[in-house]
């Protein structure tokens, strides 16, 4: 249930990344998550070495509402100068989960996956099957929820108003502010003074 | 669902003689809240599993619930030592998505690039002196931090807070320079190679630096790929990917600079790297206060995005509209994804944004060089003892603000 302090979010079913304007960023590439796995270890092959970036989505009132998007990087691991690495190949992989819906991890492919992945089970939840130690990495070990989902509430409940206390009521001194030295002895004496004119 | 427990930091014989020892969250050499869970061998390091999270903060989170331009204002906060970059990386984004890239002003581009060169400068002083001190050499830090002042002077010159000075905005800067920058620069300018040469006199050729450097926390081109380790650090292990020449930003196409790169993979050639860099990016700046000599905006003629300038408020009823349309409900942004990623003083900085055309971010990833980079000490620190780990935690230069957010 979204919460009523969450931003309104905006349309049905959205999804930005169809809606795009032309940016030539990186290519762009949508996977089913069945075939997710095949597919990153035959860009691995093809010398997208490096996983850039593994971050989600929550498309909250969207089918399937997750997406997880993997930033590739056609980087050699061997040494190389600025001219020869030129401007390397970046490709966007994007993937479609439920909630539910378990990923297969990339641990074993790129160990920077790792942190990345765990990173995403604890703000989103989503679970990825053969990660090695997946658990919480931001979050306190014991926190209950997914914080970056949509229905995660922007802050807590609203506290209680502490009572103010009784010196800060100006009630039972009579109006005007003492001229200097605002002191208990200062104040007994304005009301004294008050009471006797 | 259930969540598996933190392992237990307190001291638990493991298999044979080997225990389990928690280093920070409050080490003095972990440079913010780092806790490094080791399980140590005498004093050789058998496995290291960094606990990060102390700092985090939900940046990411709060984005979402504020206006573009607010937006920044906490991103900025993200790596507090190079905080213009986190700016200017958003703001580049925003940019394209709203597809405004191409008409930001040359003058404005100037300045980002020069404030960017700085900002790199001031950010290797502060690891420069702090892994200086990890190591014993406590004078410098005082030399490195008077660096850092004069340039923080300029920042607060030109954005009005040292830390933070919010100069970046969508579309351009928040204005122009003010009285008396040029020649502060011009002095900075002067000042600045008898000061690295000091630096570099203090620690390049001093053996006991050398000592704890050379040969530690070797980082191979295949394993510095494998940990998606980006930035200086990348460069020390021979790989010469620097953002700024492979996908260029604010015309760096235009400057004639070099990329160090050395190939021995451990702390004194990220060191060198390090050192290298400043020199470069003092190149840069050179040729930048060239540029500057050419008045011109600094934000784009774009009423929709760029608040109108404030004499004209008062006389024309559409730049009243505008002003108080801005500030009361922002702009909106096309719908729409992007990465842009930028070469912070830590490495690949980028963000993925999703818009969904509304007056705020719906989602604002950041791919934080520091945590991937701090990563790899998983791959490097086994086998090395103690001592070497707070050099190689030094090393990879990890600023906390940005691998917790």
């Amino acid at each position: 249930m979204p919460s009523t302090q969450t931003p309104p979010i905006a349309g049905s079913a959205i999804d930005p990344p169809s809606l795009r304007p032309a940016i030539d960023d990186a290519v762009i590439e949508r996977v089913a998550p069945s075939e997710l796995r095949a597919r990153l270890e035959s860009l691995k092959r093809d010398g997208y070495a490096m996983l850039l970036d593994l971050g989600a989505v929550d498309y909250l009132q969207r089918s399937p509402r997750f997406d997880v998007v993997y930033h590739l990087l056609k980087l050699a691991p061997k040494r190389a100068g600025v001219k020869e690495i030129g401007a390397p190949a970046r490709l966007r992989v994007l993937c479609g989960v439920e909630e539910n819906e378990r990923l297969p991890s990339v641990m074993d492919l790129w160990r920077s996956a790792d942190w990345a992945e765990r990173e995403v089970y604890d703000l989103f939840g989503l679970v990825f099957e053969g990660h090695a130690d997946l658990r919480r990495i931001q979050m306190p070990h014991d926190w209950e929820g997914h914080p970056l989902r949509k229905d995660y509430p922007m802050r807590g409940p609203a506290r209680e108003r502490s009572p103010r206390p009784a010196f800060a009521n100006k009630s039972n001194v009579v109006a005007g502010t003492p001229p200097s030295g605002r002191t208990l002895e200062a104040l007994q004496e304005q009301v004294k003074r008050a009471r006797e004119s | 669902m259930t969540t598996p427990a933190m392992p237990a930091p307190e001291i638990v014989s493991q298999s044979g003689n080997t225990m389990v020892l928690s280093m920070g969250p409050q080490h003095p050499s972990t440079h913010g809240v780092l806790q490094i869970v080791l399980e140590i061998d005498g004093e050789s390091v058998v496995k290291a599993e960094p606990e990060i999270g102390y700092l985090h903060t939900g940046i990411e989170k709060t984005a979402e619930g504020l206006f573009w331009t607010q937006a920044q204002t906490v991103i900025e906060r993200m790596d507090y030592l190079a905080p213009s970059s986190n700016a200017l990386c958003y703001s580049l984004a925003v940019e394209k998505l709203l597809g405004i890239t191409d008409r930001i002003p040359p003058r404005a581009q100037v300045i980002r690039v020069l404030e960017m060169e700085l900002t790199r400068i001031a950010s290797h002083c502060v690891w420069l002196g702090t892994h200086a001190i990890d190591l014993g050499a406590i004078s410098v830090f005082f030399y490195c931090f008077d660096l850092r002042e004069n340039i923080l002077d300029l920042q607060e010159a030109n954005g009005g807070a040292r830390m933070h000075p919010n100069y970046m905005r969508v579309g351009g800067l928040n204005g122009d320079l003010p009285d008396g920058y040029l020649s502060k620069l011009d002095a900075l300018i002067e000042k600045f190679p008898r000061r690295l040469r000091e630096l570099r006199g203090l620690l390049q050729a001093n053996p006991i630096f050398q000592d704890r450097t050379i040969d530690v926390g070797v980082l191979s081109p295949e394993d510095a790929v494998q940990w998606n380790v980006t930035g200086p650090s990348l460069r020390a292990s021979g790989i010469a990917y620097d953002v700024r020449k492979a996908f260029p930003y604010s015309g760096y196409e235009t400057y004639d600079f070099d990329i160090p790169a050395r190939n021995e993979g451990d702390a004194y050639a990220r060191f060198l790297v390090r050192l290298d860099e400043m020199e470069q990016s003092m190149r840069i700046v050179r040729q930048a206060r060239q540029r500057l000599n050419t008045p011109g905006p600094v934000m784009i003629d774009d009423p929709k995005v760029a608040l109108p300038p404030k004499e004209t408020i008062a006389l024309s009823m559409e730049a009243l509209i505008h002003h108080f349309k801005l500030i009361s409900e922002g702009f909106r942004v096309p719908p729409g994804d992007v990465y842009q990623s930028i070469e912070s003083p830590r490495g690949e900085l980028a963000y993925y944004i999703v818009s969904n055309g509304e007056n705020r971010p719906y989602r604002v990833r950041t791919r934080p060089p520091s945590m991937y980079n701090l990563q790899a000490l998983k791959g490097i620190a086994p086998g090395n003892l103690i001592a070497d780990l707070v050099v190689m935690i030094g090393s990879l230069d990890p600023v906390f603000g940005e691998v917790d957010r």
